[in-house]
């Protein structure tokens, strides 16, 4: 049909439909569509790139200029964060108060000799004083910490930076695998419904009243404490809730008519479960998962609180927060600079899942 | 559907058996015992306290006598609490997680579905980022940090309310408000964007249009249409929701020092309190069957789409 | 005369308001109030409260000093001892107290079918105990009488000196043996109970709340200035701690959130004090590396323990060098003290200079803020200062028991409190078939001899300097364990409120001293 070409268009676009502007309907792919929309949500999209610096940093910590996450210099326990302060003068400023309070306390005008000289001493102490590290000696009390340290003298912000890795694998990683059991499981049950369904949903119903903790406690205990097993130990759960919201929006939606439409067309189940129901759950499931992400990162957390957790010295938010939380009191930057890491990218998670439910949502398709 | 309802509910017996039955074999595989201590007791010594329990037996014998038991309503003694049975410290702590429970889920859901309504009818304002800013908020912060915070702050700082206790453990009114407000806090966040998503959802379908388009006022097309098709995952939700927050947080019951059965489901576990678990178990199944059960049925008058036939 | 009995009833009402209530934050719930039943200190504060013993503790000095006995003697060869009992002494129900009760109550704690944990201290001493606990000899066969309704005797094994001190223990109560009889397990019910200590329990609602209340009928009754004790049960440090610097509770008898040790040091109602306990490390000598004892001492000398105490634990704990802490009559070996550059030379000498070729090792400590920060000051210093890989394995505990009994670890986590102020309480643990407590197997024959020897002397200096002596084969010579720091017993109590509370040795404060300033 060449005479019918059209300038500037291919040949397999000529030959499409036109709509009322004369301009080809491109069948689109129902992710291409997805995306575009997406582009075009500002907050996810701010979340989106936040999820990724956060991944990037996690990535490359072992290249950063960042301090050791494990390694402790005594000498700088509970320092305060601080951005422009060396630790020497941080420390130099905590003795000075010291000294000055006992001098008040003893009655003093002024600070007495003997104190001068001590500061003038421990601040000789501190300009030359080098320990090593990796080999090299390095003047110790000349390094900053950003965010201050924890009660070992460890740097909280390459702590943080490292606990990332841990948690975000944890959040990605578990949701993955929980989301992907309980789909299949969910549409499956949903869609082929009677004994499969009843003896599936039965299964679930088992799994939820099984006592976790003891799960946990055994699982561990016959295969170790390691990385591999918390996952496997976290996802073991979670999978429970998202097939039942998935069956649950199965069941409404099979016998809608684009269903309908699909069987009569001749299309067989596995196509229709997972080319036509699945992207219309997927809103509801892809917001699940955004909220599971931080029920896993919390369930570390409160297994590390239990002593299940991620074992010492590595470090995740959780055990952070942990870590943190009983000293707010008197050193609030243990509690605050994790919780606040963890908080953003959450954060982050959820514009994100907001944004990718708005955006996979086929009802809105062809709607700005 | 009354066939459905009733195959349902009689499917609970035998869900809650092979629960119990799982259980009961599977805290054995821990290692431990109840009677595991760093300085072994002797071995008659040993010996007797395992006559007494009937732990010599074989594991098939002491199943069917703990199910005889369980028929009985005796959830036996507690290997580790000498002095009580298992019995006595559930009747005990369960009210008290209870009270607690419902009192939190009650607040999480009045506050969590209607910053849902207005957080959907208003989607993308100030009002709606802010308000599921809160709702981040609230699902990236442990429990076990919100309560500490929470009485640093009140109790110790600003010093207005007690640091812990209970109103149904002798404790005036006041100590009820923290531990509900640090438990109401994650289920008040999860349902505000659970039904903020559902109802966007639902605010998009054919029928709403239809109903906008009848010229109906928005808080009758509100209250009589939509919430009765969004609310459909928050029901799905209730069912574990329930039964989790009714038979205790450990963290918050710690903290504050409620008195419920929070507690003895990890303490339980830790001292290989065999039959304090299996207690807490059949607790906890038989209040999350029956939640689920009223679940389903609800979820059936609820969706007009859903045909269980 | 109406004037009077209005000022009367106004007198009444406003009585409860000058009650004494005394309220202690104490710890976990108590797993029971029976007395033969328990093993840990939360119990132990409730049962010095409802229960008194032949001896109980001066609460300065922690030394026995009479309880229901009024007077003792011993025989000349320290093998028999007799008390007498207080006249007219009577339980809280009025029932008299008499020697036959005070054999049965030992009895029972001897009984195989009680399942007492702690009958150990008795058949360790007592003749003829430990057959009849063990089930291969016959109650007749414990050396236990009553004279006389009023006289009590029994013969030791050993000449123990430390009977006195002993007798002070929840093993050695004094129970009531018709109020057993009568409710079986349930005579520790508020409703049933019957004691004979400064208190009678009142009320018990678990996780919540326990209160007792004073006992009239208490021997010493006069002089008990508190009306009402109440006790906390909280499983959380924070929690407590709150409590205790809002008080909310008069005695905060658990330590601060270790985080808090600053905070807590500043105040002057946070009392610490050296106590006989001791926090160590095992090594499993049962296979490599730690079945050579220069290892063992390699990474002894390494560490710093005063850094250790000042900037880990920071509540005045001691650093040490021996297992028994010094106390009266009792001076330990020094040790081999701290030698970074000795530790590295010995490293070499066994084979590991440099730490090359030392396979990685794991430190088993079970849950615990404390024991993780320790470990991880540990892993750090040897990995310094000797090059070599450590790794760190937390289990809770029932798991850690389990892995410790099965020689799963390469050194280990432990700790002990003393029950009675004596070197054998400590150094028993250390005999070759002890597999109680001595899980790296530890065995030196020589060790053993030297403990079984002392520990049937006459007391005196020349037995402790036996033990002394096997206490240096064991910490100097073959290094069997790795001694780390003397435990401080923390509390919390305002003693410018609080008379009669003072800090001692075994961390015990009987409540019937204590009184309000």
């Amino acid at each position: 049909m060449a005479d019918t070409a059209i300038k500037g268009k291919s040949v397999k676009e000529t030959q499409l439909p036109l709509d009322q502007f004369g301009e080809p309907i491109k069948g689109v792919s129902l992710w291409l569509d997805a995306w575009r929309r997406l582009k075009k949500n500002r907050m996810a999209l701010i979340g989106l790139s936040i999820v990724i610096l956060y991944s990037i940093i996690a990535l490359l910590a072992p290249v950063l200029p960042i301090h050791s996450y494990k390694h402790q210099v005594l000498d700088h326990q509970y320092l305060p964060p601080s951005f422009t302060k060396t630790a020497g003068q941080l420390l130099y400023e905590r003795q000075e108060a010291l000294f000055q309070q006992a001098a008040k306390d003893a009655g003093f005008e002024a600070m007495p000799a003997e104190y001068v000289q001590a500061l003038e001493i421990f601040r000789e102490q501190l300009a030359t004083e080098t320990q090593e590290f990796d080999g090299v000696a390095v003047k110790v009390h000349e390094r900053r910490y950003y965010l201050g340290t924890d009660g070992l003298g460890r740097d909280l912000l390459s702590r943080i930076i490292y606990g990332s890795q841990v948690s975000i694998a944890i959040g990605l990683i578990g949701t993955l695998t929980a989301v992907m059991i309980g789909l299949i499981i969910g549409s499956l049950a949903g869609y082929i419904g009677g004994t499969f369904d009843y003896i599936a949903m039965r299964v679930v119903d088992v799994m939820y009243g099984l006592p976790y903790m003891l799960l946990v406690i055994i699982f561990m205990a016959i295969f170790g404490r390691n990385i591999i097993n918390l996952f496997v130990c976290l996802a073991l759960v979670s999978w429970l809730t998202v097939s039942r919201v998935v069956r649950g929006q199965m069941i409404s939606l099979k016998n809608s008519e684009f269903v309908q439409a699909a069987r009569v067309v001749g299309a067989s189940p596995g196509r229709i479960i997972f080319r036509h129901l699945v992207p219309n759950t997927l809103g509801v499931v892809v917001i699940f998962a955004t909220l599971q992400i931080p029920n896993f990162i919390l369930l570390e957390s409160f297994l590390s609180y239990l002593g299940l957790g991620v074992q010492a010295p590595m470090a995740s938010w959780g055990s952070l927060v942990r870590d943190g939380v009983d000293a707010v009191s008197i050193y609030p930057w243990m509690l605050f600079f994790p919780a606040l890491a963890m908080t953003i990218f959450l954060f982050s998670m959820n514009f994100l899942g907001d944004g990718l439910r708005d955006a996979l949502d086929p009802q809105s398709k062809n709607v700005l | 559907m009354t066939k459905y309802v009733i195959r349902r509910f009689l499917g609970l017996l035998p869900t809650l058996f092979i629960i119990i039955t799982i259980s009961f074999f599977i805290i054995r595989v821990a290692p431990g015992g109840p009677f595991s201590r760093e300085k072994a007791l002797p071995k008659q010594i040993l010996e007797n306290i395992e006559k007494k329990y009937h732990l010599d037996e074989p594991l098939i014998v002491q199943y069917g006598r703990y199910l005889l038991d369980i028929l009985r309503g005796d959830l036996g003694p507690s290997f580790r609490y000498k002095d009580h049975d298992v019995n006595y410290y559930i009747l005990n702590a369960l009210p008290d997680s209870m009270v607690l429970g419902l009192m939190s889920l009650c607040l999480a859901l009045l506050l969590g579905i209607s910053t849902g309504i207005v957080s959907a009818t208003r989607q993308n304002s100030v009002l709606d980022y802010s308000s599921m800013a809160v709702a981040v908020i609230g699902i990236s912060i442990p429990l076990f940090v919100v309560g500490p915070v929470l009485m640093y702050i009140f109790a110790i700082r600003l010093d207005l309310l007690p640091t812990s206790g209970w109103i149904m453990a002798d404790g005036s009114w006041k100590t009820a408000i923290m531990p509900v407000a640090t438990l109401t806090l994650p289920y008040f966040a999860y349902l505000a964007r659970l039904s903020r998503a559902s109802i966007l959802e639902t605010l998009r379908s054919d029928y709403v249009r239809t109903a906008r388009a009848k010229g109906l006022s928005p808080s009758v097309i509100m209250f009589k249409h939509i919430l009765k098709g969004a609310l459909l995952p928050v029901v799905s939700y209730l069912g574990p929701a329930f039964a989790n927050i009714v038979t205790g947080s450990i963290v918050v019951e710690t903290i504050f020092r409620v008195p419920g059965l929070g507690i003895f489901f990890i303490q339980s576990a830790i001292n290989r309190d065999y039959t304090l678990i299996m207690g807490t178990v059949i607790v906890y199944s038989v209040i999350l069957l029956i939640m689920n059960f009223i679940v389903d049925i609800a979820y059936g008058f609820m969706d007009p789409r859903i045909s269980y036939t | 005369m109406k004037k009077l009995v209005l000022l009367l009833f106004v007198l009444c009402l406003a009585l409860p308001a000058f009650a004494v209530d005394f309220r202690i934050g104490n710890g976990a719930e108590p797993q029971s109030l029976d007395p033969h039943l328990v093993s840990g200190t939360v119990e132990h504060r409730i049962y010095m409260g409802l229960f008194e013993g032949l001896m109980t503790y001066d609460p300065r000095t922690a030394n026995p000093i009479y309880g229901v006995a009024q007077s003792h003697t011993v025989s000349s060869d320290n093998l028999t001892w007799t008390f007498t009992l207080r006249p007219g002494i009577v339980w809280s129900d009025g029932t008299p107290i008499t020697a036959q009760q005070v054999v049965d109550s030992w009895l029972r704690c001897l009984d195989p079918n009680t399942g007492a944990e702690y009958a150990s201290l008795l058949t360790d001493v007592i003749k003829g105990a430990a057959e009849f606990n063990a089930g291969t000899g016959p109650r007749s066969g414990v050396a236990v009488r009553a004279l006389d309704s009023r006289t009590f005797q029994f013969n030791t094994k050993v000449p123990a000196p430390y009977v006195l001190s002993m007798v002070c223990h929840y093993a050695f109560a004094v129970v009531p043996t018709h109020t057993i009889a009568k409710h079986g397990d349930r005579w520790t019910l508020p409703e049933n109970i019957v004691s004979n200590g400064p208190f009678v329990l009142k009320e018990w609602k678990p996780q919540e709340v326990i209160i007792a209340e004073k006992n009239p009928r208490y021997w010493g009754a006069r002089n008990v200035k508190l009306d009402r004790l109440i006790f906390y049960p909280s499983d959380s440090y924070a929690t407590l701690y709150n409590m205790y610097i809002k008080g909310e509770i008069d005695w905060n008898t658990q330590p601060p959130p270790p985080e808090l040790a600053d905070a807590a040091k500043l105040r002057k109602d946070f009392l610490t004090e050296p106590e006989l306990a001791s926090y160590y490390y095992q090594f499993n000598q049962t296979k490599p590396p730690f079945d050579d004892v220069r290892v063992r001492k390699a990474f002894s000398m390494s560490i710093n323990r005063k850094e250790l105490t000042e900037k880990i634990t920071r509540t005045g704990q001691i650093p040490a060098f021996s297992y028994v802490p010094e106390f009266a009559g009792y001076t330990p070996p020094k040790g081999i003290g701290e030698n970074a550059e000795q530790a590295k030379k010995l490293m070499a000498e066994a084979g590991y200079p440099g730490g090359r070729g030392f396979p990685e090792v794991t430190i088993l400590y079970n849950t615990s803020e404390t024991h993780k920060k320790i470990a991880e000051y540990f892993q750090q210093k040897w990995e310094q200062t000797l090059g070599v890989d450590v790794v760190l394995n937390n289990q809770e505990w029932a798991t850690y028991l389990d892995t410790r009994k099965v020689q799963q670890f390469d050194l280990c986590r432990a700790g002990w409190v003393a029950d009675y102020q004596d070197p054998f309480n400590f150094l028993f643990m250390w005999l070759s078939d002890n597999f109680d407590f001595n899980d790296g197997r530890y065995n030196n024959p020589r060790y053993d001899q030297l403990i079984r020897q002392a520990n049937s002397m006459q007391p005196g200096p020349e037995r402790n300097k036996v033990f002394a002596q096997a206490e240096t084969i064991l910490i100097e010579q073959d290094h069997g364990i790795m001694p780390i720091y003397y435990y401080v017993s923390q509390n919390f109590i305002d003693t410018n409120k609080w008379g009669g509370w003072y800090p001692n040795l075994l961390n015990n404060h009987p409540y019937w001293a204590i009184y309000k300033k």
